[in-house]
């Protein structure tokens, strides 16, 4: 049975590309393009990590993460984003909402280690 | 044409030609033993003949004996049917004689002394019809002594003979009989050396073919092995290259919404903002700046910021921008200094213009200008 991630953001082009890699290294994606299809793919799709864009159309990934963590509250959650934040920001701010924090910035693959281990975390 | 199929096939050649040889050779010996057959049978009859021509001789003096002594008529009819059976036998012989001239010179011996005992009958048997007893008597004491066994003895000499060619077609017979199963047995031995060099053959080869295909089957297993290996070199390298250009894209992607965010950014700000190049050329401005001005964006983009803002000098007369390039130059902030702006219909707006130095790794690459209004 395949790990399933749930990937969220409004950018086609950046759920392609969250698919074709996390496909690569042997997970199952179940994509979501807004609030409403996370919501929706976590009923169908169960996933065993989240991965959510912090800047939606219709909402803010914090607010959508609060709102899955409720039904899913043992899934870890990555959030993504391009706009930069300071270590220090995150920790104080974003600590016991996520897991960890993803700038698009960086390479995929150092967010491919970022899984694995949040994962390994997660299972013990 | 394979070696070994070549050598097999004429062993099997020279084996097919002993066997069509050893086939014409027992023809031939079946052939002979069946003329044997009948010959032997011939010579028998032969024989037989010979000496039933002896006894119907014996038993024909017998008879006239008889009659002559009894002058019976049952006498007379004996005596004349073992005339009729001995000339009867003599017929026989001579038709089974055959053509030999020495064996025709024997039995006309036999058939002249024959004759000559029949004549003799005739005569002794005229005297008895005429009842002459003195001449039956005397013809009877002239009879030479012995002259009734010289037929016995021809007709022995005659049987002999013909025993003696038995005995002789019995040792040739003898010995073409081992000399054929001389043949036969020197041909089955050289058949079976024939068939064990065949054999041999066949082993060999059919090992040198296992040899052959065990060497086939390793290297074909070497080969899958190399391409297996080689697969699984491409797939890993097709896969290292899959994310070098997954992380391509991810990067530009990034790359590209980061300045469409900056561009946001930039955009959003009410006041006008102008970025120059180190050359203070004009790079990027805000449409904040094109209200301002009443120039567009592609108006002033790649134009010297002296055509859109000049600092402004003691009194109001305008001054060339040595304060922003000196700024620019030590990398130094300019705040709030006194400029005027250039608007699309050649009027002038007096502003505050700040210079912030745009770094790049201690290298300044540009600056970022903003204006102030400060009346209208």
């Amino acid at each position: 049975m395949k790990t399933t991630i749930l990937t969220i953001d409004d950018e086609d082009v950046i759920l392609n590309l969250l698919d074709e890699y996390l496909s690569i290294e042997g997970y199952h994606v179940v994509r979501a393009k807004n609030p409403r299809e996370a919501k929706q793919a976590v009923v169908d799709h169960p996933p065993d990590l989240i991965l959510t864009d912090l800047q939606l159309e219709k909402s803010d990934g914090l607010i959508l993460v609060t709102e899955l963590r409720q039904k899913l509250p043992d899934v870890p959650v990555i959030l993504l984003t391009g706009v930069w934040f300071d270590e220090q920001t995150v920790d104080e701010k974003l600590s016991g909402k996520i897991n960890a924090y993803h700038n698009k910035s960086a390479p995929l693959h150092e967010l491919g280690i970022l899984v694995k281990r949040l994962l390994k975390e997660t299972r013990g | 044409m394979d070696k070994t199929f070549r050598i097999v096939l004429i062993l099997f050649g020279l084996l097919a030609v002993s066997l069509i040889g050893v086939l014409i050779y027992s023809i031939q010996n079946l052939q002979r033993a069946k003329k044997s057959a009948e010959w032997v049978n011939h010579t028998h009859a032969y024989m037989a003949e010979i000496g039933a021509t002896v006894a119907a001789s014996s038993s024909a003096d017998g008879a006239l004996h008889a009659y002559l002594l009894s002058n019976s008529p049952a006498q007379e009819v004996a005596f004349q049917h073992a005339f009729a059976d001995l000339a009867e036998h003599l017929e026989f012989a001579q038709a089974l004689a055959g053509a030999d001239p020495d064996e025709t010179a024997r039995l006309t011996e036999l058939a002249d002394a024959l004759l000559a005992r029949a004549d003799r009958a005739r005569r002794l048997l005229a005297a008895a019809r005429a009842g002459d007893r003195a001449d039956v008597q005397a013809q009877l004491r002239s009879d030479p002594e012995g002259a009734d066994l010289e037929v016995t003895r021809l007709a022995q000499r005659i049987i002999s003979r013909q025993q003696d060619l038995l005995r002789e077609r019995d040792r040739i017979a003898f010995e073409q009989d081992l000399q054929a199963r001389t043949t036969l047995y020197v041909s089955a031995g050289l058949n079976l050396l024939v068939l064990i060099a065949a054999g041999w053959f066949i082993r060999d080869d059919l090992q040198a073919r296992k040899r052959e295909t065990e060497l086939l089957a390793r290297a074909n297993e070497d080969l899958e092995a190399r391409v297996r290996a080689r697969t699984a070199e491409l797939a890993q390298r097709n896969n290292e290259l899959r994310s070098e250009n997954l992380e391509s894209r991810w990067k530009a992607e990034a790359l590209d919404h980061q300045l469409r965010y900056n561009q946001l950014i930039i955009a959003s700000v009410a006041s006008p903002v102008v970025v120059i190049t180190r050359a203070l050329n004009i790079s990027r401005l805000n449409p904040a700046t094109e209200r301002l001005a009443g120039r567009t964006a592609t108006e002033l983009v790649d134009q010297p910021l002296s055509d859109l803002v000049l600092v402004t000098g003691e009194g109001d007369s305008s001054a060339p921008l040595d304060p922003v390039e000196t700024a620019l130059r030590v990398g130094q902030d300019l705040i709030d200094q006194a400029a005027t702006v250039k608007t699309a219909q050649g009027s002038t707006l007096p502003v505050l213009l700040s210079l912030y130095p745009l770094r790049d790794q201690d290298h300044i690459v540009g600056g970022v200008v903003t204006l102030r209004i400060t009346s209208r």
